[in-house]
């Protein structure tokens, strides 16, 4: 881009308004693309304690209703707003226009009726408690009502996957929160859009009115020293990593707890089961594609090690079919970009030492398969998968930590043997190889249910019925 | 255009006279180095003992004498050096390049891989050489289990992926550590020099004898263009940096000593153990092994022990030397140091009731490398300078890397560092993957460098450094290149806002850094 294009405006949403004004100008991480924003009124962006949160006291119901009818305006091929928002993000996602159109569709999925209602039964034992004091009392005759008490909450938003906006706006109305979204340099835009449609099926509904989204740059001490506060919020949802996180950490306290969803790294597992057939083995290619390939492995879903268990000969067939299925899934996606520097570096690097390690495909943001011995000691990313040979899977147990998310698993007949030490290891999920991206709704995420995490948990103590 | 008029004349090339000076320095060799504590029975001398019969068999560049590389190299010596303008050199540079490029290309097997990969044969201009850079990166692009798992073999295998001289299979069933294998290493004329990355992998810098002597040769002339100190061997030398016992960094100190050290006074270094290749590897292994959930809780206890051990060991220092400064104020010093430790000596000086009207008028003052992220109030440089009374005409700065072999100075009129003939500069996107073009001015981006007075590997690397290269001459004077006193590292810029969920385990390791 040069200096004579046009800068991209991304407008702010305070407590229900747009706010529009290009003053501020700010660099997109990734592709160093030019966006201006309002500067941050701070005073509206917190919602004062004396007020009671708006939704507090709009039924479950309703809630869920409303943000039915925003995922289909979302959907709309006829939503301005939207489709301009995806032409802004276009220029400062590393992501294609196509793959993140599809994002913004796909994670209108999630406000489905019954899907909302399941992630909050999934969450909560009793989801009264969201609507209403529950009253409860103990085997020595205490009283009590409990309340899942709406909440405020900052979240720090991530910018690899635009569908993290749609979900956060949903769980942060679920548990009928206040909610200031950071949003990312990379799509400052998303979660304005989608908060602009809300506003447009009702400006005055109180969760347009319990929603903020703005930008700043993260690690900004200027407003971060002033915002993360208790005073102002009790928990930071954040997504991110390792200086993301510490960021905040320095921050928490007494009354401002984190809710983190930590960076995470995925990988398969694929039996020997996988090399009975030539047909077996292009199944089991073709799925371990599915799961290397998911937001063009963007996401912290998408496997980066496979560990194969196989002799060389085998484990070479394997990344042969693994490499065509992985370059046809990004020609298709038309994702080409090239890899950064230091990735090329080091895997050029690993093809001059031919005799241990063996590449299919080049750099070229095409698609690429390494095959070692150990796990590469750099991140696989840009659609880049390392195949590592085992003699048996009980030896790649030893490479599950606790970054390591979800598990794919070929043959499904032989989890149980494994989910165990998996889980021991620090593995958050196992799942049948090629089902990395689906997951049963209202399952945990990050070894937790976070909404039960959103809640401020309030009792009121009734004393002791009579005897 | 004006071609570079150098085919005549000119001062001698870096080969001439190399003998005699190589005499000169090891006739003091022995004397470089005593009353160093408890610690001499490190192996400097030995080292020297090495580098120094390499001078006699100095590898020639292999190339004729006025050929477009030596026209520039042989001006490391010439006092106006950094008087030729950008225009001026260019069409001697790019021939330059293009000499390297073929000399190099069939020799180093990765450049050979880069240029079939980008399809030049041929350097025509500055753009082409852009595919041929190597990103700093590539020096530590070995697989870290080769380190880890001490697989020796192995890690020379990749050594001579980017190595321009053969690197013959040394036995290795016998190696004990990394220390010794780069000692065995530099028995056969490779040294290597290493980064003193802590938490990361380190940077493996492949030199031979002839860089080494370069090196020698172009820090005196740095410091004493910069500083205005002439090499008159009038100073007592007081070294107060915990640094890297690199190769290169044992040169250039040695190189300093010789050139403006008083030859009757001892030299003060740190009373500290020496930093090894080995001692800075160590944390990389533990690193991994906590990542990987291998490192028992003991071996942490244990590591964070010898920590405490070795701060409470520098602290000592730190009062030995400020002692050690105090003891002699009275006579011309040369102090050497990293800002931290130069600030944290100055600070116990003055909190012993010493300040500048203390100290010799004409002190000066050899700062190497950044602030390597340390927390210093934003007047630290005025506070050191104030307390050993450094005057403004020997504030020396140089801009450098282990990346290269050559330094460029600041100068006293125009506060920039100034790029000498043989280093040519390039301004890349941030991406490092494409030349900004540059006739005249000044122009920021990533910077990179081609050193062409680099023997023993590639001069070509893509730092990462943020910088502002100006092609218009300076208020010093100099018509040459200059690098404005500005100089950023991207990680620093980049490092607080990159948020996504996908990971890897770096995110929950602690306590080693």
């Amino acid at each position: 881009m040069t200096m004579t294009e046009p800068v991209v405006s991304a407008p702010f949403f305070l407590r229900g308004e747009l706010v529009q004004d290009q003053s501020v100008t700010h660099r997109s991480r990734d592709l160093g693309v030019t966006f201006a924003t309002p500067p941050i009124d701070l005073d509206r962006a917190v919602h004062p304690r004396a007020d009671v949160p708006p939704l507090l006291n709009v039924a479950l119901a309703e809630i869920i209703d409303f943000l039915v009818e925003t995922g289909e305006r979302i959907r709309d091929p006829k939503n301005a707003v939207v489709q301009e928002c995806i032409e802004r993000m276009a220029a400062t996602h590393v992501l294609p226009r196509a793959v993140l159109a599809a994002q913004v569709e796909g994670a209108a999925a999630y406000l489905d009726k019954r899907l909302l209602w399941t992630v909050v039964e999934q969450n909560f034992p009793d989801p009264r408690a969201l609507d209403e004091w529950v009253p409860k009392q103990d085997f020595t005759g205490r009283k009590s009502f409990v309340r899942a008490f709406a909440p405020r909450l900052v979240h720090v938003l991530p910018g690899n996957s635009p569908g993290v906006a749609v979900k956060s706006i949903a769980q942060g109305a679920l548990v009928k929160a206040v909610n200031l979204f950071k949003m990312s340099s990379s799509d400052p835009f998303t979660t304005v859009a989608i908060l602009r449609t809300m506003a447009d099926i009702d400006p005055d509904h109180a969760i347009v009115r319990s929603m903020s989204a703005v930008y700043w740059r993260g690690g900004d001490d200027a407003v971060e020293r002033v915002l993360y506060r208790p005073q102002y919020f009790d928990k930071i949802v954040a997504w991110g990593g390792g200086d993301a996180i510490d960021n905040v950490v320095k921050y928490l306290g007494p009354g401002f707890q984190l809710v983190s969803f930590d960076p995470k790294t995925s990988i398969s597992m694929v039996g020997r089961e996988a090399f009975t057939t030539g047909e077996t083995l292009d199944i089991a290619a073709d799925r371990a594609a599915d799961d290397v390939m998911v937001l063009n492995q963007e996401a912290c879903v998408a496997s980066r090690f496979i560990y194969v268990e196989a002799d060389h000969e085998n484990a070479d067939r394997f990344c042969e079919r693994l490499h065509a299925r992985i370059v046809a899934k990004a020609a298709a996606s038309g994702d080409t970009r090239p890899f950064d520097l230091d990735l090329r570096e080091q895997i050029d690097m690993l093809r001059m030492l031919d005799d241990e390690f063996r590449i299919w495909g080049k750099t070229d943001g095409k698609g690429l398969v390494i095959r070692s011995d150990e796990p590469v000691d750099f991140h696989p990313i840009n659609k880049t998968a390392n195949v590592v040979r085992v003699d048996a899977l009980d030896d790649a147990v030893q490479f599950v930590d606790v970054a390591t998310q979800t598990v794919g698993f070929y043959p499904a007949e032989r989890m149980p043997d494994y989910r165990d030490r998996l889980a021991s290891g620090g593995a958050q999920r196992i799942v049948r190889l090629g089902e990395a991206g689906p997951s049963t709704i209202g399952n945990p995420h990050d070894a937790m249910y976070p909404l039960h995490r959103f809640v401020h948990w309030m009792a009121h103590e009734d004393g002791v019925a009579p005897q | 255009m004006p071609r570079f008029g150098l085919l005549t004349g000119g001062p001698p090339g870096p080969a001439a006279g190399r003998c005699d000076r190589v005499r000169q320095v090891g006739l003091h060799q022995n004397s470089l180095l005593p009353g160093t504590g408890t610690f001499n029975h490190y192996d400097d001398d030995k080292l020297m003992k090495r580098i120094s019969c390499y001078f006699s068999s100095s590898i020639s560049m292999g190339r004729p004498v006025n050929s477009a590389t030596a026209q520039l190299t042989r001006l490391v010596d010439a006092e106006d050096r950094f008087r030729h303008s950008p225009a001026e050199l260019r069409e001697t540079q790019v021939a330059a390049l293009n000499e390297r490029f073929h000399e190099r290309k069939d020799r180093i097997k990765l450049l050979g891989h880069r240029a079939r990969e980008a399809g030049i044969t041929e350097v025509r201009d500055r753009a082409d050489m852009v595919p041929l850079l190597f990103p700093h990166t590539a020096y530590k692009s070995y697989p870290e289990s080769f380190l880890t798992e001490r697989r020796w073999d192995r890690l020379g295998k990749w050594l001579g992926t980017i190595s321009p001289y053969p690197i013959s299979p040394i036995e290795t069933s016998d190696i004990a550590d990394i220390d010794d294998w780069i000692a065995r290493l530099q028995a056969e004329g490779h040294y290597v020099s290493c980064s003193s990355g802590t938490t990361g992998k380190s940077a493996m810098l492949l030199a031979s004898s002839q860089d080494m002597d370069w090196s020698r040769k172009d820090t005196v002339n740095v410091f004493s263009w910069g500083s205005g100190v002439r090499p008159t061997r009038d100073r007592r030398m007081l070294g107060l940096a915990p640094i890297a016992a690199v190769p290169k960094n044992m040169i250039i100190a040695q190189a300093q000593l010789a050139a403006f050290g008083d030859p009757a006074k001892e030299r003060f270094r740190l009373p500290i153990p020496p930093i090894t290749v080995g001692s800075l590897t160590k944390m990389v292994v533990l690193r991994k092994k906590i990542a990987e959930g291998t490192a028992r809780p003991e071996e942490l206890a244990d590591f964070e022990r010898t920590s405490a051990e070795r701060q409470e060991t520098l602290d000592k220092a730190m009062i030995a030397g400020a002692e050690e400064l105090i003891r002699y104020r009275g006579e011309k010093l040369y102090i050497s140091g990293l800002w931290n430790a130069l600030y944290q000596v100055a600070r116990i000086v003055r909190d012993m009731g010493y300040s500048a009207k203390d100290f010799h008028p004409d002190n000066c003052i050899y700062v190497g490398g950044g602030l390597k992220r340390a927390q210093l109030p934003p007047d630290y440089q005025d506070f050191v300078h104030q307390t050993f009374n450094i005057p403004a005409n020997r504030d020396f700065q140089n801009y450098s890397m282990q990346e290269l072999n050559s330094g460029m100075p600041k100068c006293q009129g125009g506060d920039r560092y100034h790029v000498p003939p043989w280093i040519v500069p390039f301004i890349l996107d941030e991406a490092g993957e494409t030349l900004l073009p540059q006739e005249t001015g000044e122009i920021e981006g990533r910077a990179a460098f081609f050193d062409l007075s680099l023997d023993g590997r590639w001069g070509g690397v893509i730092t990462g450094d943020k910088i502002s290269l100006d092609f218009s001459p300076c208020a010093c004077g100099g018509a040459g290149a200059s690098v404005r006193n500005n100089i950023v590292r991207y990680a620093d810029l980049a490092g607080d806002d990159k948020i996504g969920c996908a990971g890897t385990v770096d995110a929950y390791v602690r306590g080693l850094s």
